[in-house]
Parts: structure tokens; C-alpha cells; sequence
């Protein structure tokens, strides 16, 4: 059975009980978290806690339930055997919850049995604008709705999966080197990278800030040791096509262009590039790593004199892309940067002879050099007078450009026109900035030691580079500090462009289930206390992918990525949710079977089985089984009527079902404070394709006024099925006539997150409000009948 | 011209907060102060503060400053501050925005009079009169008499003539006057409160919604 071939280790049997509401005692403690006043300044927590009277709870207020204080309570109370489930009010969930059922796992209890509800990113954030009393109201049904489901959920045991003890790493710039580096000692490493040589950005570099150091002396030790390293398998000019299975269980396609050349024949003698009559074949640099030949085959006019002449035999013009699988446990993204394209910038007229952007001014004196290491014009002599002009398409917030700050341009920047002074002594360097940040150790200093070499400071941002016909250019500022207009022609003019990340990026993030900030740059699990981690256990990511920064600090970042990759793998095992599908009653249909997206079903002696590994507990399955005989654990259709029910049974309000994905969207909105209506309910699902119109209906039925269903994840195999699930579900809510809406939201659009809200809040209002009146109208009529 | 000193006293708080709400003062409180509208203007350096400057100045609440700076009537609106400004400050609004208050302070300098001289004149003839606008101007305008020859020289040229084209029927051109003189300056002025915009670019939803 293919089953059995999974590194399955402790599928601990769990009994398909029914999943009707018990009605046995619970022991459930409240326990509420006022943070300090982030929440308790907002939200009464004490009249929430009168609230909960009649339900036969034990509740309890902390000032800060993350506090060894406040967990301690906790622990205390289940180890008194006075509580067995926990609902705890506080921040999200992404922020606490291990370090709470860690807790509860050390205290006896069943770690499941501990839920948080988010008051904090879900109400005392963003409706702190709003009437104390309706936020009140939305928190008293939050916690009711969360005791209702503590009460009616069963204890589950995580499923353990053996890892996969084999990490690859994405992108070989200095970021990935070093994670590669830090790992492979302990771990095995397979590292990418797209260009045909490593070095990323960095072998770029002319010198290096704020050292002067040359970059390439630098690097060039670091990628003959990944080259070198028995535990590290490298390839160039190689992606990622295709992700599959689950985290810690990775099976990945990669994607390898071909160089014609191979680079284990390849003993780089030089022989073909003599041979070559159209300079074709080359060594991208002479310190290249990997040390081997490749085509250019734009140029190549396949006459074979490479081909005849290589005397390794290594030459081969006919090489295909290949295709090749490998298993990895982890992942770790290291994909950097790329500047931004500043033809956008109009008024820069950009690209002109001699206005070059940083990276292209990097190149011409780096180990990659096509001008000998010689700073020179379109004509080819040196530039007397150099331009740099800082913030080319960042700090933009009209949507042309970025937003963000590029962090390290304020300091090249100095660094170049060092270069252009230490080359020329008498050539001029002007660099134009707004703010300069020379933020870090040692580049006050930098920015210090070049004011003294004479580099000229304009405080303004350029207005207009217009080039001459004689090749120089014409720059047009204010100088704010004299707040007088300027003119002054250049021979050169540097644009540190903005930053961004590389191409690609969002592809790849996509396919490992790695949300992006809505800046394009890898969000961090937390932007503090988690910053190379991202929401996908098994991914982790280090350098500029995480946004702008120097070498020091991507490799502190490839550092810490390493570190967190050798303890994710060190532990051998995965914990898997054990919230799956439990399969109740089966006619054989198949239609699960065929539903499931990720073939975790199938069908053995006419019952369908599953594969609890290979199930993402997505859901599907549970409206496709035509008898209702499938119900995910812990969140079958009576646990989540439950749930809905002592929600609403207070006040009515718009039930908004959420996926983990989006869920993350409404934390960035809380973090951001901003704000949406406190009608506003989530309810957390693993994916919102475990609905079916009972549980819409009965959400209607018990008072919501609206329906809402938000959907974040990337995954295709589910959003493609969003649509027909939304069209089926408004057809079984039909009779209801209220609101249902379906809307897609990735975890960066907070904003459109929180506008959607709004505006579905109002509409449903108004939608109730006309219901209610006409019903009153038609039950006035009816007395005068 | 003497510099005051920024104290308490001369901010008008309540000043900026109503420019902050009008027309062109949306985003005046994200300024960088980058210079880049100055650097585009083609005229800044005829302002008495460029228009960077203005923005420092209304964040400040610098009331008299603000209005009594010439820099609001020289603005020729050609928009490329508005085009440039990497925060989505439009210079060129907030030039039309201050206009009105000034006029409404009973600000006077030779730009404003300027500005009003040329409305009256349309408002009279229905036409615009080369010849009565600089004549007018220049009977208030003590300093336009070393101009004297240059416009005799013009007019000898025929490129100043001295016939006043009238409209014949004024009464649309009144109507139009007597509204924007009704309802002009308090229009500009007037705070905006229009609730937050929702875009609705939510195509997944709105095809459900279908």
C-alpha cells in the first residue's frame, strides 16, 4: 500500500467517534489578558468576564498572561485539576499559542485543548475608535463562541512525521552562502542559483563600505569553500519549477538551463574562447566559481571549433534544459535583491550615455568588469564630474515607485564617490540626497571621512536630468538648505535606484506557502522576535529577500537562518495538525476520492481511506461527500454550530470565515491599528472549503446579518474551487436573503482586507435594517387586515 | 526682509488644520521636504518661498507668512510639482486653496491686485483688454512707470492696441460672476469631509457577486 511507504512514526489511532455536542461537565478556564492595557484600555474585560456567569466557567484577569505570573495561574489551575481546557482571550494566536500549550502540554493537559481568541489584533486594535459598548459586545461574543467550541472539541494528538534531513538552499549571493555554509557541517545542502556563477550581487562590488575592503577578496574564500564542501551539492543556472508534498517532506522540482559546457569536465584552459570566432564561449569572470566555460548561444553560430579543439571533451552544443527531483526536509530563500527599472522616473531619462544606475557603476570596477576595473564614459574616458542621486524611485508613496527606503544607498553612495576621488583627485563627486542615514556602526564616521575628502552634499532630491547632446547631463535641483534652485552639468550621473526583490520572488514564495509583506519582500513570522523564520514552518529566509541590507547584516541573517534550519531539522520529526478528516459513514461513492486535490483519499474494499500525511486537512472533501459522512476533527458542522450560536446569541453580527492566510492579513490590520467595524466575527478555519450551507444557514439562523468568506492562500488546487464553492453555498443560503460574500485576500493586503470589511459591515447593516423594517411594515399591514 | 523668530505666538494651529483639509492639503503632513517641486518649478525663482518652503510653513501654521508670500500668485498651475512630489502632495491645488483666503484676509500686494485687476476687466467688457489691464495696473503700481516706454514703443509697434473689445451680451458672463462670488471662496474652503473611499478592485468577489 503506498501508505505505508510514508516515514510515518506515531499515527496515533484516534477512535471515529460521532461528533455530537457532549453535554458532559467541562472544567473550562477563561482566562483574559488586559496586555498591559493594549486591550483592558479598550475593552471592559471585566463586564466580559461577569458575562460568562452562567456558563459554568472559571475566569480569571492578568495583567500579562504571557508572564511567567500569568502562565504560571494557568499551569497551576490544571495542575489543581480546578480547569482541564483552556480558552484564553489575548494577542493572536501566531504570537502565543505554542508557548501556551507548551504550557499546558508541561502542566498535563492536552495541548488542544487550549485555544486563544484574538482581542487584541481582532477588537481592542482596531475598534478602539468605536462606541466601548459595541466592542464590549463583540468581545463577550468572541469568548462565548470560543467556550462553546472549547466545550463541544475532542483532545487530538498531532501526528509525527520522520523530516527529511536535507535543506535546500535558494539563491547563491553572500546570504545564501553563508546559510549553505553554516549548515553543512551538520545537515546536508543542495544550493541554487540562478546565474551561472555564485557570488550573487556581491561579486559585483568594487569595494565595500565602510572598510574599503574589496569585495571579491572577500567572497571569493567563501565559494571556493561551498564549491569545496562535501556536505553542500551546487548547482547554477537553476530554479525551482515546481514544489510538492508538505513541510519536512519536500519533494522539489528543479529546473537547470543548460551552459553547454560541463562543469565537471571543464578544467578552464581557455583553449575554446581562443578557438571561438564570435565570442561566444567565455568564463563569466576569471574567479568565477563554478571555474568552467559557458555559451552565450544568442552568439554562437554552432561552427564547433569549441567542440573539436576542447581537449576534456566538455563541449556540448546540443545540451537541453533539464529536470531533476530532489527530497528536502527544509528550505531556506535566499533570492536578494534587484534594482528597480528607473526608465519609470521620467523626468530622469533614464537609460542616456553616462547615466548609469549604482549597480551598473558597481560593475565596471568589480571582479565581473568588462572596462578593466576602469571607471569611464560612453567614450571612454574618465568623468571629472560625477553625479549620484539618491532615492531613485523609493520613498515614493504615489504608487509609482516604493514606498520603502533602500537602506544602503546613502552609504555607497559615499563610497562611490570615494572611488571617483581616490582615482582622480581633482574629479568632482556630488552626490544628492534627502535625509542621509548613516545609521550603524562606523558610518557616521564614513559618511564623516568623506565629507573631508571633499565630496560635495546637496540636500534635495533632483528634480530633472536632461542629457546634452555632447554626452554630458544636465541636473536640475533645489538645494533646500538655501532653498535656491541649482543647474549643473555632469559627465557622469549615478541613480541609486530602489530596491526590490528579485524576480521571481513572489513565484517561489507562492509555491512554498510563504506569505509576502506588501512590499514584495518576505514576511517574517514575527518582524521582531522571528525574523528569518517565515509562517511556513519549514521555510526560512535570510539576506535581501527579507528587504534591504548591507553584507553584514544578510550575513548575520544567513547566520541565524542556518541556525533555525539545524534546529527545525535536529528535532528528526514534524508535528502535524491532527485536525484531518474523519470518515464517519461511506457508501463508496468515490466522490471524496475525486475531489481531494491532494490524493490523500482512496478507496479500499469499497470504503474510502485515508492518508493522513498527505492530507493538508483543506476540507474539501467534507461538502463533497454527498451522506455528510466526513467531518474534519475539531471542526465538524455541530462544533462550529456551536461556536456560532453562543456567538451570536447576545448581539448579531457579521460572521466573517477566515483562512490561516488571511487570518495573518487581519494581524498585519490590527498591528497597522487599522480600523474596521466591531461588527466584524472571525471565525478561523484551516480553509474555508470545509463549508457547506449547513453551517452558513445556521449562521444566518442565528443571527448573523452577514456572511463573509475570506480565502488567502496561494495554493491553486484550492482557489480554483473557491468560486464554485461560493456559487453552491449562495444557492443553499438562498432562502435566507442576506448577504454572502466570497473575497480573496493574500496576507499583504491588510488594507483591502479591512476596506472590504467595512464595506460588506455596512452593506449587511443596511441590508438587516430593510429587512426588519419591511417585516414590521408587512406585520402592521397584517393588524390592519 | 528681517526673519522672526518661530514662537508659539506665530503658529495658527488652527490655520493648518484647515488647510490640511482642503483641496491640495491632503498629504501635506507627509512632506520630506526634498525640494523636488522647487527643483521642477520653472518660475520658484521668482517665489519669495519656494513651494517646499510653503509646505514647511502652513505644517508650521506660519499664517501671515503663508498668505502675504508672493509665491501663490506666481504659481503658473503647469502641475509638475504635482507630477513629481513623491508623497502625492499637489502644490499646484494648495496654490488655489490659499488664493482665496488671502483675498478674504484683505491681503494686498502688487500679484493679488494684479490677479483682481484682470477680473475686473473681463467682468466689465466680457473681453480681455491688453491695453485697460496694463493701464489700470500701472496707475496702481507706482513701479510700473519705468515700464512707460517700453509700452509706448509696443503701442507705436501696433502690438498694444488701444481699442476695447466688448462683449455684446454680458448677462451669461454676470451670472457666472455673481455665482462664483457667491459660493467661490467658501467652495474652496470648505472642509472636506467626504467618508474614506472604497476601491473596489476586488474582482474575485465582485464576478461572485454576479
Amino acid at each position: 500500500m503506498a501508505e505505508n511507504k510514508e516515514p510515518l512514526v506515531n499515527e496515533t489511532p484516534q477512535k471515529e467517534t460521532p461528533s455530537k455536542i457532549e453535554i458532559a461537565p467541562r472544567k473550562i478556564g477563561v482566562y483574559l489578558c488586559r496586555c498591559g492595557g493594549n486591550i483592558s484600555d479598550v475593552v471592559d474585560l471585566q463586564s466580559v468576564a461577569e458575562s460568562l456567569k452562567g456558563e459554568n466557567v472559571t475566569v480569571n484577569i492578568q495583567d500579562y498572561l504571557c508572564s511567567s505570573a500569568g502562565q504560571d495561574k494557568i499551569k497551576s489551575d490544571i495542575e489543581k485539576g480546578k480547569i482541564d481546557r483552556v480558552v484564553i482571550g489575548s494577542c493572536s494566536p501566531k504570537l502565543h499559542l505554542e508557548t501556551f500549550r507548551g504550557m499546558a502540554k508541561k502542566a498535563g493537559a492536552n495541548p488542544t485543548l487550549l485555544e486563544i481568541t484574538n482581542i487584541r489584533e481582532q477588537a481592542s486594535w482596531v475598534h478602539d475608535k468605536e462606541g466601548k459598548e459595541s466592542v464590549n459586545s463583540k468581545v463577550k461574543g468572541l469568548i462565548k463562541g470560543a467556550v462553546a467550541r472549547m466545550g463541544s472539541i475532542e483532545p487530538l494528538v498531532p501526528l509525527e512525521k520522520k523530516l527529511v534531513d536535507r535543506t535546500l538552499v535558494v539563491g547563491g549571493g553572500i546570504a545564501g552562502i553563508t546559510t549553505a555554509l553554516e549548515i553543512a557541517d551538520d545537515h546536508e545542502v543542495i544550493l541554487i542559483e540562478k546565474q551561472p556563477y555564485l557570488g550573487g550581487h556581491m561579486i559585483g562590488l568594487s569595494k565595500t563600505f565602510p572598510t574599503m575592503d574589496c569585495s571579491q577578496c572577500i567572497l571569493t574564500p567563501k565559494m571556493v569553500a561551498v564549491h569545496n564542501h562535501s556536505g553542500i551539492t551546487m548547482h547554477t543556472q537553476t530554479e525551482v519549477a515546481e514544489v510538492k508534498g508538505s513541510p519536512g517532506d519536500y519533494s522539489i522540482t528543479l529546473k537547470h538551463s543548460p551552459r553547454y559546457v560541463d562543469i565537471k569536465k571543464c578544467i578552464s584552459c581557455g583553449a575554446c574562447t581562443r578557438k571561438c570566432h564570435t565570442g561566444a564561449i567565455f568564463l563569466p569572470f576569471a574567479q568565477a566559481v563554478p571555474q568552467a566555460y559557458m555559451i552565450d548561444v544568442s552568439k554562437c553560430d554552432r561552427c564547433g571549433a569549441c567542440v573539436t579543439i576542447c581537449p576534456r571533451d566538455a563541449v556540448n552544443l546540443d545540451a537541453k534544459e533539464e529536470i531533476s527531483t530532489i527530497s528536502v526536509g527544509a528550505v531556506a530563500i535566499a533570492t536578494g535583491f534587484e534594482p528597480i527599472d528607473p526608465s519609470f522616473i521620467e523626468e530622469y531619462n533614464y537609460p542616456a550615455p553616462n547615466l548609469l544606475t549604482a549597480v551598473e557603476f558597481e560593475d565596471m570596477l568589480s571582479a565581473k568588469s568588462k572596462t578593466g576595473m576602469r571607471l569611464q564614459k560612453a567614450d571612454g574616458s574618465f568623468p571629472d564630474r560625477v553625479a549620484f542621486v539618491l532615492c531613485a524611485g523609493s520613498r515614493d508613496f504615489t504608487g509609482k515607485g516604493r514606498k520603502h527606503c533602500s537602506k544602503v544607498c546613502c552609504i555607497y553612495s559615499q563610497k562611490q564617490a570615494q572611488l571617483v576621488k581616490k582615482m582622480k583627485a581633482d574629479a568632482q563627486a556630488w552626490i544628492f540626497y534627502i535625509d542621509m542615514r548613516s545609521a550603524g556602526r562606523r558610518f557616521e564616521e564614513f559618511y564623516h571621512h568623506t565629507q573631508e575628502k571633499g565630496v560635495n552634499y546637496v540636500r534635495g532630491k533632483v528634480a530633472e536630468i536632461i542629457p546634452k547632446q555632447d554626452g554630458t547631463l544636465m541636473v536640475q535641483y533645489e538645494d533646500t538648505n538655501l532653498g535656491r534652485k541649482g543647474r549643473e552639468i555632469f559627465d557622469m550621473v549615478v541613480l541609486c535606484p530602489a530596491l526590490i526583490p528579485s524576480a521571481g520572488t513572489k513565484e517561489l514564495a507562492d509555491k512554498l506557502g510563504v506569505p509576502l509583506g506588501d512590499d514584495g519582500f518576505i514576511e517574517e513570522k514575527h518582524v521582531k522576535l522571528d525574523p528569518v523564520n517565515t509562517l511556513n514552518q519549514a521555510a526560512f529566509a535570510a539576506g535581501c529577500v527579507l528587504g534591504p541590507k548591507d553584507i553584514h547584516d544578510s550575513v548575520t541573517e544567513g547566520m541565524s537562518a542556518a541556525h533555525k534550519v539545524s534546529q527545525f531539522l535536529g528535532k528528526g520529526m514534524i508535528l502535524i495538525p491532527p485536525e484531518k478528516p474523519m470518515i464517519l459513514e461511506c457508501n463508496g461513492c468515490g466522490d471524496c476520492v475525486k475531489a481531494c486535490p491532494y490524493n490523500a483519499l482512496s478507496l479500499s474494499e469499497g470504503k474510502a481511506v485515508l492518508s493522513p500525511l498527505a492530507c493538508t486537512g483543506c476540507g474539501i472533501c467534507v461538502p463533497a461527500c454527498p451522506i455528510k459522512g466526513i467531518e474534519i476533527r475539531n471542526f465538524t458542522r455541530n462544533q462550529l454550530k456551536a461556536q456560532l450560536k453562543a456567538m451570536l446569541e447576545d448581539a448579531p453580527g457579521v460572521v466573517v470565515f477566515i483562512d490561516p492566510y488571511a487570518y495573518a492579513a487581519a494581524d498585519i490590520a490590527g498591528v497597522n491599528r487599522k480600523q474596521y467595524s466591531s461588527l466584524v466575527r472571525f471565525i478561523s478555519l484551516p480553509s474555508i472549503h470545509v463549508l457547506d450551507g449547513d453551517v452558513v444557514n445556521a449562521a444566518f439562523e442565528y443571527g448573523a446579518t452577514g456572511v463573509m468568506l475570506i480565502e488567502g492562500t496561494t495554493d491553486e488546487k484550492l482557489t480554483s474551487r473557491s468560486d464554485d464553492l461560493y456559487k453552491k453555498l449562495k444557492k443553499d443560503t438562498r432562502k435566507h436573503k442576506k448577504p454572502l460574500r466570497y473575497s480573496h485576500i493574500e496576507t499583504a493586503q491588510y488594507e483591502k482586507l479591512t476596506d472590504l470589511l467595512n464595506v460588506f459591515a455596512s452593506q449587511a447593516g443596511a441590508k438587516a435594517e430593510k429587512k426588519s423594517k419591511k417585516e414590521k411594515g408587512e406585520e402592521a399591514s397584517e393588524e390592519k387586515v | 526682509m528681517q526673519k522672526e523668530t518661530i514662537i508659539p505666538e506665530s503658529r495658527d494651529n488652527a490655520f493648518r488644520d484647515l488647510i490640511i483639509k482642503s483641496p491640495g492639503g491632503e498629504n501635506l503632513l507627509t512632506c520630506m521636504q526634498c525640494g523636488i517641486c522647487a527643483g521642477s518649478c520653472p518660475v520658484s525663482h521668482e517665489m519669495d518661498h519656494t513651494p517646499r518652503q510653503m509646505v514647511r510653513m502652513i505644517q508650521l501654521g506660519l499664517k501671515k507668512e503663508v498668505l502675504n508670500s508672493n509665491t501663490i500668485w506666481i504659481c503658473t498651475t503647469c502641475f509638475s510639482c504635482s507630477v513629481r512630489c513623491p508623497r502625492g502632495i499637489y502644490p499646484t491645488e494648495l496654490m488655489e486653496t490659499l488664493k482665496p483666503i488671502a483675498i478674504k484676509e484683505g491681503i494686498k500686494n502688487r500679484n493679488a491686485k494684479f490677479d483682481n485687476i484682470f477680473a475686473d476687466v473681463v467682468k466689465k467688457n466680457g473681453r480681455a483688454s491688453e491695453f485697460l489691464l496694463i493701464s489700470k495696473y500701472s496707475i496702481s503700481e507706482p513701479g510700473m512707470i519705468a515700464q512707460a516706454p517700453f509700452g509706448l514703443e509696443l503701442i507705436s509697434k501696433g502690438k498694444l492696441p488701444l481699442s476695447i473689445d466688448k462683449m455684446d451680451d454680458t448677462r451669461e458672463l454676470d451670472s457666472i460672476f455673481s455665482l462664483s462670488e457667491k459660493t467661490g471662496s467658501e467652495e474652496k474652503t470648505k472642509i472636506k469631509e467626504k467618508p474614506p473611499e472604497i476601491k473596489e478592485n476586488n474582482s474575485d468577489s465582485q464576478e461572485a457577486e454576479k
